[in-house]
């Protein structure tokens, strides 16, 4: 192997590692205010809802798809837990606590169930995922719109007779969405969005890459063909995928809904682009069977990070707009450039 | 006077010499066949006339000047076109945007729509095609089409014309309309190459024959009263042949794997076989008989329309790969790049992906267990080096094989069906290819081999089916087989 190729093998494993580690270091350097405890914290409770959202797209793209719906997931989602949560007659008979539950029931049985449809729908009709996600992306959408006639389901009435029981309900999912959790160093905690978000990531990474779940979705993505031709449930391992990615947009759901105790029929618009950016920059390639969870974590922060520091110095948040963009580009172009010894391998 | 000339030329692609000193020549006027083995490279010459590929050594030269070909552009614009048996034709454009694709006349800028459709109904015509021009070509028959491909060649004043295996897909009407063709084109001056297994035809429309066997020209000659059994015996002369590697047992007597009448619409017919333990089945015949779609319905990948297959005395209708591995039946397909490896994972991940469940406990893989079988694996195969944790990418095409080789060993499958197993390996791993075969049908396999290569098949197989157009037309074995047999058989001399 010569020297350029592993120069380029080493880029391509923790290139993007390494490219967050130095924009941190220039902004701990330039931006005050950045290198903190308190400000890093709030840059991981930033960065959470895009990071599981990536997370989630990590699993759909290493098996070469992409889910779109992911954003629109996060609305229905969203708007049917709280509807759970704090509908009469569920909180009449099930208590504050069974309430809550339900809603957590319902906010990831939304997400995986739709993700589910996703995969079916590719996998046995063979529709593009493209297409297969734009559409439950615009269904999704219009049911969230629909169920709530376009207004947010949340905070109750003051003339509600159970006003009490619904505000603590929404207390209760207001725990995980904007809840922190006592740490040394850290005066206002730990957020817990972000403890979730990193629990996924190392329990999505587990998954990926020491499971036989995991190596399949690489086999698929990487040469669907040859991993059908070796045994592998092609079908199978995409409807578990889209639904892995769907469930991640019911917890994102939970996080949005609990942070603000409200839960909006737009929620979450657009969201999938940010998390497909992110994925990306972390290194999943559109093409299939490359792609980390680690990588999905890395790219959400460098976005992350990007925004605060840019913040921090003031810079207009168009101008943050302009520069992700760049930097997707970037990231591509790097992604081609670490590749581009295998292509010359692969055609010979 | 030769409009194209090639001298000496020599094409290497990695592990095999395509072409070795091939001496070449088409005149205008004159229809010019190409004739041989699969591999025998006429695919090849194709491409360095095309300027699809350069040759790594020899001159062509056109109209007298030696050129080199900067691409397929390049050659087209000096006049010359390639018919290829995938035709080169966007199906939802019409005839005429197709037939002036790349060179749209224009009227101050915009499209000359009248003007193109005129011309090309025009050339249409002339050809015996009366269709409207704008009509999307992929709704016409693929002999249709092939009119097209010629009407474009007309309108671009194509000086010089080849045709691959252009009959392949057609009926005989369509074949003696097709013929009639390139007879006008000729006598228009236009300078024929015409490649086709199919020696009946080579007789009826070609002028000169050139016979390629292993990258080299053996044989050319007029076409006028030329003998289909001497043309053959030219393909089939041999410099290469491998050991002999006989069986170290015999047989079992009851058959493994039954097949019984299977057909499926165009690609098989009637198919009967048989497979034992101990035992090599070859199959033999030419690109497009059916050996592949045939093994591949047998390992569940495709559907077969009717007919049985009985495994070890039981009904057998794998409806997915899945099924028939469970059930000990793998297929070691041709195509590595597209379907037998996935290139961009290790070779340990790559071996041990049908196999993944045996090292899982709880959904997670066991790593130490899964290293040691992927090791033993590829140290049976005598991978070098047999480093298990290698990108597959970065294995050269002899290695990769191994890589599918070991896959499929570690299943332990009784019935394994080899597709072209040495395509594009060189000598040293086909030698040791053919040692791994045959230790497998010794160790108790039934073995099925289709394979291209005529003394591969003669050192490996102790019977060789010939199948042609889908259905075997002969089993050859002991004395009788043959590569003059194989081949007679294959051609229908």
């Amino acid at each position: 192997m010569s020297a350029p190729t592993r120069a380029r093998d080493w880029f391509a494993r923790y290139g993007v590692g390494a490219a967050l580690a130095a924009l941190a270091l220039v902004a701990a350097v330039f931006v005050p205010g950045f290198f903190g405890l308190a400000n890093l914290a709030t840059i991981l409770l930033h960065v959470s809802v895009n990071g599981i959202l990536a997370l989630g797209l990590t699993f759909v793209i290493v098996t070469g798809g992409i889910d779109l719906s992911v954003g629109s997931v996060v609305g229905l989602a969203g708007v049917l837990a709280a509807s759970a949560l704090t509908g009469s007659g569920v909180l009449s008979t099930l208590g504050v606590a069974g309430a809550t539950l339900l809603a957590l029931m319902v906010a990831l049985g939304t997400g995986a169930a739709v993700g589910a449809a996703n995969g079916a729908a590719t996998a046995g009709l063979r529709i593009a995922p493209f297409i297969v996600t734009l559409a439950t992306m615009t269904i999704a959408r219009g049911a969230a719109r629909l169920f709530t006639g376009g207004v947010p389901i949340g905070f109750p009435a003051a003339h509600d007779p159970l006003f009490a029981a619904k505000a603590a309900a929404l207390d209760a999912l207001h725990a995980v969405g904007g809840g922190r959790v006592p740490l040394p160093g850290l005066p206002r905690g730990f957020p817990v969005p972000a403890l979730i978000m990193l629990t996924l990531v190392a329990a999505g990474g587990f998954v990926l890459a020491r499971t036989r779940f995991g190596r399949y979705l690489y086999a698929v993505g990487g040469n669907e063909e040859a991993a059908r031709l070796s045994g592998v449930p092609v079908a199978r391992v995409k409807v578990g995928a889209y639904a892995i990615c769907g469930l991640c947009g019911g917890v994102a759901a939970v996080l949005l809904t609990g942070q603000l105790r409200s839960a909006g029929p737009d929620a979450g618009l657009l969201y999938e682009l940010n998390a497909i950016a992110a994925a990306v920059i972390g290194g999943a390639s559109l093409l299939g069977g490359v792609g980390t969870a680690w990588g999905a974590l890395v790219g959400a922060l460098f976005i992350g990070v990007l925004n605060n520091a840019l913040d921090l110095v003031g810079v207009q948040s168009f101008w943050q707009e302009i520069a992700k963009g760049v930097i997707i580009l970037l990231a591509v172009l790097f992604d081609v450039w670490t590749k581009r010894g295998r292509g010359a391998r692969t055609h010979a | 006077m030769s409009l194209l000339e090639l001298r000496g030329v020599t094409k290497y692609y990695p592990g095999v010499t395509a072409l070795d000193g091939v001496d070449f020549e088409a005149a205008p006027g004159v229809v010019h066949a190409i004739v041989g083995e699969n591999g025998a490279g006429k695919s090849t010459l194709l491409r360095l006339i095309a300027g699809a590929d350069a040759p790594d050594a020899g001159v062509i030269r056109w109209d007298g000047a030696p050129v080199r070909f900067a691409s397929p552009r390049d050659a087209l614009r000096r006049g010359i076109t390639i018919i290829y048996q995938e035709l080169a034709l966007v199906p939802t454009l019409g005839a005429d945007a197709n037939i002036f694709l790349g060179i749209e006349p224009r009227r101050r800028g915009v499209l000359d729509r009248e003007r193109m459709t005129a011309r090309a109904a025009e050339a249409l015509h002339e050809l015996g095609l009366f269709i409207d021009p704008r009509e999307p070509v992929g709704r016409l028959s693929v002999a249709r089409q092939q009119l097209v491909e010629l009407a474009r060649a007309l309108v671009r004043d194509a000086r010089l014309v080849a045709l691959d295996e252009p009959t392949a897909a057609l009926t005989a009407h369509e074949v003696a309309h097709l013929v009639a063709q390139i007879e006008r084109l000729r006598e228009r001056g236009i300078s024929i190459i015409f490649v086709s297994h199919r020696l009946d035809e080579v007789r009826r429309v070609a002028n000169t024959v050139t016979v390629l066997r292993d990258g080299r020209r053996v044989w050319v000659g007029p076409a006028a009263g030329l003998d289909e059994a001497a043309l053959v015996r030219r393909m089939v002369g041999r410099d290469v042949a491998y050991e002999r590697r006989p069986p170290a047992r015999p047989p079992e007597a009851a058959p493994l794997l039954e097949v019984r009448g299977l057909s499926r619409e165009g690609a098989f017919r009637d198919v009967s076989l048989t497979l034992r333990r101990g035992e090599i089945v070859g199959l033999a015949g030419l690109i497009g008989a059916g050996r592949t779609p045939l093994a591949r319905a047998i390992a569940g990948l495709e559907p077969w329309d009717s007919g049985t297959v009985r495994l070890a005395g039981r009904a057998y209708r794998p409806r997915q790969p899945r099924e028939a591995i469970a059930l000990g039946v793998v297929y070691l397909p041709e195509d590595r790049k597209r379907d037998g490896l996935v290139l961009g994972m290790r070779v340990r991940e790559n071996v041990t992906l049908p196999v993944l469940h045996r090292f899982t406990r709880a959904g997670r893989v066991r790593a130490p267990a899964e290293a040691e079988a992927a090791q033993r694996a590829v140290a049976a195969v005598d991978l070098r080096p047999p480093d298990v944790e290698r990108a597959t990418h970065t294995l050269s095409g002899g290695n990769q094989q191994k890589v599918v080789l070991a896959k499929w060993l570690l299943t332990d499958a009784d019935v394994l069906l080899f597709d072209e197993p040495t395509r594009g390996v060189d000598v040293g791993a086909k030698t040791e290819l053919h040692r791994q075969i045959r230790a497998l049908a010794d160790a108790g396999k039934a073995v099925l081999l289709i394979s291209s290569e005529l003394p591969e098949l003669l050192a490996l197989a102790d019977r060789v089916l010939v199948l042609r157009e889908g259905r075997v037309v002969t089993e050859l074995g002991g004395e009788a087989l043959s590569a003059e047999q194989v081949m007679a058989h294959a051609f229908a001399v």
